[in-house]
This record gives C-alpha cells, structure tokens and sequence, in this order.
C-alpha cells in the first residue's frame, strides 16, 4: 500500500511551532516571511491535510522554496521530519496535477534513459563553446548570451569525455585488497571527470580494485524531490539491479546526495516492492562515501606528500546531515603535511545549491551563498575542499561573482595531489 | 480587508514588505502556543514596517479605520498572544534589527525590537558585559518580543527578569503618537513608571519601537553540578535549603521521574531511571568564591538524601551535565506528538505541594504530566503530554489544565511566571487580579487604546 499524503498528519502534528528552524533555515535568513521557514511549510502541508487549503499555485510555489538541506531536521527539537513532509508534499502535487511538460521531458526522458542522456551530453559537448565564454583563470565557463540563465552564472563545462568512457569497466590493480564498485552520479560522469579520476586513482594506489560499471544511471534524487515517484523508482531498480551484480566489498559514493539515495531512499522508495525491498536494504549496508572508505583503511596516510596549502571544508547537506560523514574528510585533510586547516564559520550550512533550486530560484540561491563565500572568505584559505559536485559548481559561481582567485575541489582530488607531491609530480589544478 | 487598506499601507511599507496571499497569511494564524486559530481567523495582511514612523503611520491608519492590529516577533510567544485574529493587520518587527548602541561606560544597550536576544548576548559578552534574562527561544526570539512578554528563563532565580533590565523605551500607541519611557540613568522616579507598565503588557498597550536595557559585568566564571534525589520531596526540600541557607545559584533547574527516564532512554547521560528527581545546579561569580559555594551546596545535597552528586571539574564536563537539561524536550516529545508546556508559579516554599497536587491531578484525569522547573523561583513546566487527534484525552487535559491554574493562586502563586496570559489564559486573569484589579486594568487599557485596536482578545479576553 502506497503511503496516503494524509496519512502524513501524524508528522505534522509532532510540530509544536517553537520556532527553532528559524536559526537554521537557509531560505528563511533571506525571505523572513514565516510561510519560508519549516514550521511554516509544516502547517501549510497541516492545512491542506485538514482542507483549509488545497493544492493552489501559492502552495506550489511555497513547497518548491526549500532546499531539502535538512538543517532545521537536525535542529528540530521535536525531529519533525520536515523534508520527507515537503517531499510528501511535491509528490502529492504530481500526483493530482501533473508535472510540468518540461520536467516531464527531463525526467522521463533524459534522465531516465541513459542512452538518451549520453547522447545529449555528447552533442551538448560540442555544441557548449558557442554559447559559453571561459571562465577567468581556466576555471568554469560564462554564457555568452542570455539563456534564460544569469549571465554572471558561472557552469562548468561537460568534459571533452564522460568518465565512464575514459576507464574500462574495471580498474584493476595488482593484488587487491578489496574491490569496490563506485557509483560515479551524473555530475562526477559528465562535468567533473576530475574528481572521478582522483577517486579512482585513490582508491587504486590503495589497493582497491575500482568497478565502474557502465549501465549505471543517475540515481533518481532530482526527480524523487520534485514528487515523480513513478520515474524514480524506475531508476532505482535499474541501479540496484546494476549494482548488486558485481561481488565488491563496498558502493563508494563521491556525492552524499547520490550516497544518501542508495544507502536509505531506495529502501524507503520500494518497500512495498517484495522483490527489491530487500534488496534495497542489502545495497543501503553496502554503501559508503568515499572518504569513511579511505579512512577506514588506516594506512592512506602513507605516502603523502607535503602541500603548502591554506585549506577549508564545506560540509555539504546530504554528506553531513544525510550519511553523517563530518570528520573523515577533516582527518584527511588535516593529515597531509604543509596543509594548513582553517575551519570556517558554520561550515555545515547549505551553500545555496539545492540541485535544480539554483536553476528555478537563481537569485535566491546566490543570496544564500554570498553567505556562505563570505565564511569561506573570512577564513583567508587558498582552496575550498567539499564533498560535493554541486556544491562545488554552485561555490566556485559564489567566487567568481565576487572576484575571489581561489579553487573549488573535492576531497579525492586534494588526496590524490598530496600523493602525487610525494612522488614529484607536479599537479596541473590551478589554485 | 478592503483594498484601499491594502494600498494605504502599501505606500508606508512597500510592495516586498507586505504579505496578503492566503498561503502566507495562513501561517501567521499560529505561534509556539498551543492555541488554535481557525481558517476564519485569518489575518487581512502581514506588514514588515522598517521605522518607528510607518509604524505610527500604520497605527493611525488602524485607529481610524477600527482593524485590530497583533504585534508579532518571530513567534515564539507561549501564550497565544501572536496569532492573527480575523481581518487584522499582523505587524512583523523583524526589519527593525539593529544594535543601535552598546555603551561601555554607562553599562547599557540600546536596540530596535527585532535584534535577537542570543545576538544581543553574543555581542556584549564579548565586550565583558552581561544581558542575563535567558528565555528558552533565545536563539530566535526578539528583544521586542521578550519586553512585551517580560520573559524569563533558568538565570531568574539570580538575575530576575527582563522588567529588571529595562530603563527605557521608545513606544508606538495605539492612537499613532510616539512615546518615550525611562532613560538612560538606573535611578529616575520622573512620573509613573511607564516603562515598566509596558514591560509585559504582551502588545496590548504599545507598540515597542526602542529598548534601552540595562547591562551588569560578565561573571568571571561558572561552576556546574547535578544531584540525583531517590524522592522528589528530599529534591524540593534541598531547593528550599539552598536559599534559605543565602546561597543564590544563577540556575537551579529540576526534573521529575518521567524526565529522567525519558531522557536517560534518548541520550544516555547516566541518570538513573528509578530517581524522584534530579537537580541541576550552577553557581557563577569570580573564580576563587566558586569551589567553595558548590562545595556548600554540595554539602547541602548530601545531608538531604542524594544518593549521586556529580561536580563537573572542566567545561566539558558542565556541558555534559547540561546535556540531560537540553535533551529534556526531545526526549518526552518521543513519547507522545503533542506537548503542553504550562508556566504556574508558586512561592519557592510551596514547591513540594505544588508538585504533589499536580502528580495528583494527572492520576485523576488519567493524563501524563511531567515535571521540570526553574525550581530556584518557583517556576515550574508542568509539561502534558498527550496527543491531539484524540479529542476525548484533550477534554480532560483542559480540565486538567483548569485545575492546575485554580491550585496555582490557592497556592499563593501565579497564573503565568513567564509565558504570559495572551489569549490562552485570559478566562482565568481575575482568579488572580480580583475584579477591581482587572476593572482597574482595563480602564488603563482604554485610556490608551480607546479603539481596542491592540492586540484585542489579550490578557482580558473577547
């Protein structure tokens, strides 16, 4: 039995409207109206329960003005699950009205398809320096014309060559201690071949045996959070009939939004599903992002190299808050000789990205990070190491916008360049 | 609302400062108060004035016009005094957020209504200085907010309250004119003391626009401990000994049995389950008095019956201590989805009645109470615990609710300590003020807001 939205009016009670997420909640520090924080969406989501309200456009745009950070989550002194209501919510929304014919192209289509994503990423490829200008200093690319995108927008680029065409199915190394299969989500597959590289190079120069099996797909999180459970169970199914088919130790994850998805939201997903429910849990057991692996193997602080760099972490939401991962990456940082940590000022707060909310609420989106680029500022670091591919891209726009010469880089590729200093090699990434 | 309404204070605001949309009207109908406002108690607008001016100019325009007008901070009031009543104006003081001054010399603030008090602490502690009135929602709620409802909080026990921190204010009246209360010196008997009439007049009276608070130096240091009680009368006797023996904690919390085992079963401090009643204790001051007050009350502890003292010797451990204290509400709204927080305040001495009457009440209504308290002033949260889809236990847990209030003021004690009566409350305000005391306050009201325009329904009902 599919879970009824009202069934959801046990949550929503457990709200006593204390107020706390007004502290935390990322959208709310800019909008200040009370339906922008959690407790306001929450007794939105009460009304149309009790039928004060029904699914009107206002309520429709209230439920998209939230980033699923999940901060007012961990700060709920009740633990009201506020961003399963909103999702909730979203499905409750495609499910009596729809989804807009353009989300529907996306989802069910493109994202769905691999081959069709495949294609339209190698076209796109070609087709992206027409319409985007470099980006100052080699990182990043400007569009060159009004695309219904700020012009200031700074993207990254597709790669010349997806990562899952640079590397054969299995990247294997002599004598393997463990074999891994990684899931490399779409934004490490398309645009940042970088830090997939570096976590293959990681893990291999650790002994691992890296699977990267080609029939993965994109792991369903942008639709499931836009309300299409239909097209995100589909993806689940495929990914979990994918993944389960290699004998590995582990799923390394390089994206907690994409980890999350894997190592609980599919089990939740297809729990009415007997013959994936179970199967749903065994992936979740297997998961782990790729810092906890590296960790977990006490000897990658050998062989590092020293690099003289001032650095900060950015915790990205689904990383810090979905798989609880907040000390492995500072353990590895702050492991490599010369690299000096500067934490900044509330490092866990949401960088303003939200996957497609930064496309459908632009200036919102990039009011929240001039926030967080001012904390990243204040804390005099040369380079920004996160987690996260859209954190990364969402940050590195933040910089540009206020002309700060720094880089953006995942925890891999940090990792990976501190093994390379101890063995001479000059790394390339421009600071 | 009409819409010349609507235009009239779209002029004095501004467009992005005015809310009107069903959705987000709909979510001023509620603060942290378990009050329930209905669809039908929709507010007309939200406004967001940025100056004392278009808060006179919004005032007048009500006053001509007859809207009833609620002042609203961030919404954090306990007592059902910020939710929207039908077709009125919801006036949001969060614009108005600056620090205006903090002067060192003089030992004193000066803020707009909307600064949030754990702001204003963070910057004047910084500067060794002290604002100590400390609400639970301090994180978030407004320094206007906690003016009108005279907040209190855990340091009451030795600081007092927030009316203790003001020495003057900037007000709005109803009928639109600006006002000036109090100054800048600790003495000033120049005519009625209005700043202090203001201070928790819980919106009613004025509209607060500026607030002058009063700072003391930032105790050098702090020193923490918990003792564990068999019996919750040996732990209010021990309240009762630690005052009568001139000893002033700056915090002197305590828990009942259901606290302990719920927060022992959610956070797994090392409380044991079956105690009567914990106490959690800290003592501040300069560094060199310390030991020796925690050793005296220490003392105290153990000559009356506790069976475990713990002494926290680094801040981590004083942190460790205030973890069972900050896990409390988390780990009883586990047990039940909604939770009732009551505010009755009794004379310190009547502390172990008071607890006993209550315990009583909930067997006879068959409804969970919990117990914590600011036991150091006699406030205590009787904390009820029940769900509120099942409308026969709401029944009985306001009937329940009536008779705690009706025990309180046979008790000697208060229908609010700090929550305030709002529009929770107000059926029972002449169980204590008498008749006179509330024809008396209700004449002052008048005398002010002849309209009743402000915050209608609060303190004396509709």
């Amino acid at each position: 039995m599919e879970r009824s939205f009202e069934s959801w009016e046990k949550e929503v009670i457990r709200c006593i409207r204390c107020g706390s997420c007004q502290n935390v909640c990322p959208v709310f520090r800019e909008l200040q109206a009370e339906s922008t924080v959690a407790r306001g969406r929450v007794k939105l989501i009460r009304g149309v329960i009790t039928k004060d309200l029904s699914l009107t456009e206002g309520f429709i745009s209230k439920m998209s003005l939230c980033l699923m950070c999940k901060a007012c989550v961990t700060n709920c002194p009740s633990g009201v699950k506020v961003d399963k209501l909103v999702e909730a919510a979203r499905k409750e929304i495609v499910d009596q009205k729809g989804l807009s014919s353009l989300k529907k192209l996306i989802f069910r289509f493109i994202l769905k398809n691999r081959w069709v994503f495949d294609t339209g990423m190698s076209t796109g490829r070609i087709l992206q320096k027409l319409v985007f200008r470099p980006g100052p200093g080699g990182q990043g690319m400007l569009p060159r014309m009004p695309l219904g995108i700020d012009q200031r927008r700074l993207l990254s680029p597709l790669a010349s060559k997806p990562l899952k065409a640079m590397y054969p199915q299995v990247v294997k190394v002599t004598n393997p201690r463990l074999r891994v299969v990684f899931f490399t989500g779409c934004m490490i597959n398309y645009i940042y071949t970088d830090t997939g590289r570096a976590v293959v190079n990681v893990l291999n120069r650790l002994g691992i045996d890296v699977v990267i099996p080609k029939l993965q797909n994109c792991c369903g999180t942008p639709v499931r959070m836009n309300g299409d459970y239909g097209t995100a169970r589909e993806m689940a199914r495929a990914n979990i009939d994918v993944l389960l088919q290699e004998k590995v130790d582990s799923v390394v994850v390089a994206c907690g939004t994409c980890g999350l998805a894997l190592k609980e939201e599919y089990a939740e997903l297809l729990q009415d599903e007997p013959r994936y429910a179970e199967r749903a849990k065994h992936l979740g057991k297997m998961v782990k992002d790729f810092t906890e692996l590296v960790v977990s193997l006490g000897d990658f602080k050998e062989n590092i190299g020293e690099l003289p760099l001032k650095v900060t972490y950015h915790d990205p939401c689904h990383l810090v808050r979905g798989l609880n991962v907040k000390e492995q990456p500072r353990e590895i940082i702050k492991q490599i000789p010369g690299v000096a940590f500067l934490e900044m000022k509330k490092p866990d707060t949401c960088c303003g990205s939200g996957g497609s909310f930064s496309l459908t609420h632009y200036e919102l989106s990039t009011k929240i990070n001039n926030h967080k680029v001012e904390d990243i500022l204040q804390t005099g670091a040369e380079v920004v190491v996160t987690g996260c591919s859209a954190c990364r891209m969402h940050i590195l726009d933040g910089l540009h916008r206020q002309e700060a010469g720094m880089g953006v880089m995942h925890t891999a590729q940090l990792l990976e360049m501190a093994y390379e200093a101890k063995e001479g090699i000059k790394t390339g990434i421009k600071i | 609302m009409k819409p010349e309404i609507i235009q009239e204070l779209t002029k004095i605001v501004g467009e992005e400062n005015l809310y009107t949309t069903l959705e987000d009207l709909y979510c001023y109908t509620y603060d942290a108060s378990f009050l329930k406002a209905d669809i039908k108690d929709l507010a007309g607008v939200a406004v967001y004035p940025g100056t004392v001016e278009e808060i006179s100019m919004i005032l007048m325009l009500a006053n001509r016009e007859k809207i009833p007008v609620v002042p609203r901070g961030a919404g954090t009031n306990v007592s059902g005094g910020s939710v929207s009543i039908g077709d009125c104006i919801v006036l949001v003081l969060k614009r108005m957020n600056k620090i205006l001054e903090i002067d060192k010399k003089n030992l004193i603030a000066v803020v707009e209504p909307g600064v949030i008090t754990g702001q204003l602490q963070r910057k004047v502690e910084k500067l060794g200085l002290f604002y100590p009135p400390d609400p639970a929602s301090l994180a978030v709620s407004t320094m206007g907010g906690n003016v009108a409802e005279c907040a209190g909080g855990p340091r009451g026990v030795k600081y007092g309250v927030t009316r203790d921190y003001i020495l003057g204010l900037e007000v709005v009246l109803p009928t639109g004119e600006i006002m000036t209360t109090g100054g800048r010196t600790i003495k000033n008997v120049t005519g009625y003391d209005m700043t202090k009439l203001f201070t928790g007049s819980e919106g009613t009276l004025c509209v607060i626009t500026k607030i002058i608070v009063k700072l003391i130096p930032l105790p050098e240091a702090k020193s923490t401990m918990m003792a564990v009680f068999s019996e919750m009368e040996q732990a209010s006797e021990t309240v009762s000994e630690i005052i009568a023996g001139g000893l002033v904690p700056c915090s002197l919390e305590l828990l009942d049995n259901i606290y302990i085992k719920n927060i022992e079963e959610y956070a797994k401090v090392g409380l044991p389950v079956e105690a009567g009643a914990v106490l959690l204790i800290e003592v501040d001051g300069d560094s060199e008095i310390l030991s020796k007050q925690i050793g005296k009350v220490e003392e105290i502890c153990r000559r009356l019956g506790a069976v475990q003292i713990r002494v926290a010797t680094t801040k981590e451990e004083a942190e460790d201590l205030w973890l069972a204290r900050r896990s409390a509400f988390a780990s009883v709204s586990r047990v039940k989805p909604t939770i009732i927080g009551e505010d009755a305040t009794v004379p310190r001495s009547q502390i172990p009645v008071a607890v006993r009457r209550i315990q009583e009440i909930a067997a006879k209504y068959n409804i969970i109470i919990a117990i914590l308290g600011h036991a150091g002033d006699g406030n205590l949260h009787a904390t009820i615990l029940t769900d509120e889809m099942d409308r026969e236990e709401a029944a009985r847990v306001e009937k329940a609710i009536d008779e705690i209030f009706v025990l309180t003021v046979e008790l000697g004690g208060s229908l609010s300590g700090e929550h305030g009566i709002g529009r929770a409350k107000s059926k029972f305000i002449t169980l204590q003020t008498g008749e006179i005391g509330l024809e008396i306050q209700r004449k002052i009201k008048h005398a002010l807001d002849p309209n009743n325009i402000l915050n209608p329904g609060v303190m004396f009902g509709v």
